[in-house]
């Protein structure tokens, strides 16, 4: 467990939080209070862990591909101008 | 103006490696095959056309990104197809603040299961890729750009030209938004019942 020196933020304040957390977009002091109360609270734990997993199933889209027609027809408009 | 060859190799080598991450981006907004090419051939037109004002060829992947984003909004108001691109910052409602977490947890349960983590397991690709078609396209656009291109906050703001607290309320409304339409889903399919209760504010 983390330093108790954090102030322990409300549920509420946490659940502000909880997107800037999982998109990496938060820091230093913050991030630390946020960690600090995902340590006590099951609850707003298990709330990061579903945005999370439900982020990761998002990222999971990422695998689709162009096609080679489409590729070609890039190519040709390129040469056009 | 006509573009020398060192311009269109230069063009070439730099699009032809990003040309995956323009057709998933143009899918996902067009959500048909079709439309999605020409999205993306459309772009390379105008990318061509105003190749020259790059200045830091670096940055060419956002600066395509924003090129596409532009294009699709135009090509909305042409074809009258999809959505028309129309949003207030401030008209929240409450599809906007609906946490399904909130909706299929059951802390009661404590350690011995996760309602919420195995609905989302459940979920077929289809249907994420579903729910994501049905939510107003700016909404979906910095989604898609967040979760599936795994880009930053300010790497959006720049693409979109808007303030970073703006990327942040879009991204919040969008997740909600598809999380209202995975829910509704869910619940259509029968993998979750219907319960009645108020929506948790994030």
């Amino acid at each position: 467990m983390k330093k108790s020196n954090h102030k322990n933020i409300s549920c509420e304040e946490a659940l502000k939080r909880v997107f800037d957390y999982i998109d990496d977009h938060i820091q230093n002091t913050s991030r630390d209070e946020f960690e600090y109360h995902i340590e006590l609270c099951r609850h707003c734990f298990d709330r990061v862990e579903f945005e999370k997993l439900l982020k990761s199933r998002l990222q999971a889209l990422r695998y689709k591909r162009s096609s080679e027609w489409l590729r070609e027809r890039v190519e040709d408009i390129i040469a056009e101008f | 103006m006509k573009l020398t060859s060192e311009e269109q190799r230069q063009l070439k080598d730099r699009v032809l490696p990003l040309l995956d991450d323009l057709h998933r981006l143009a899918y996902h907004l067009c959500h048909d095959e079709n439309d999605t090419e020409d999205l993306v051939a459309e772009t390379i037109k105008k990318a061509c056309e105003k190749f020259r004002t790059l200045r830091d060829h670096g940055k060419i992947k956002p600066w395509l990104f924003r090129i596409l984003r532009n294009t699709f909004v135009s090509l909305c108001r042409e074809r009258k197809k999809y959505a028309t691109i129309k949003y207030q910052e401030d008209n929240e409602n409450e599809d906007e603040r609906f946490s399904l977490f909130a909706e299929v947890s059951q802390p009661f349960l404590l350690w011995w299961g996760n309602p919420e983590r195995e609905l989302v397991n459940k979920l077929l690709e289809e249907d994420i890729k579903q729910a994501l078609s049905e939510i107003q396209p700016e909404f979906r656009f910095v989604v898609v750009l967040c979760d599936v291109e795994g880009l930053s906050y300010r790497e959006i703001s720049n693409i979109l030209d808007i303030p970073i607290g703006t990327v942040r309320s879009r991204i919040a409304r969008g997740r909600s938004m598809l999380q209202r339409k995975l829910y509704d889903h869910a619940v259509e399919k029968g993998l979750i019942r219907k319960r009645d209760r108020h929506y948790e504010k994030i």
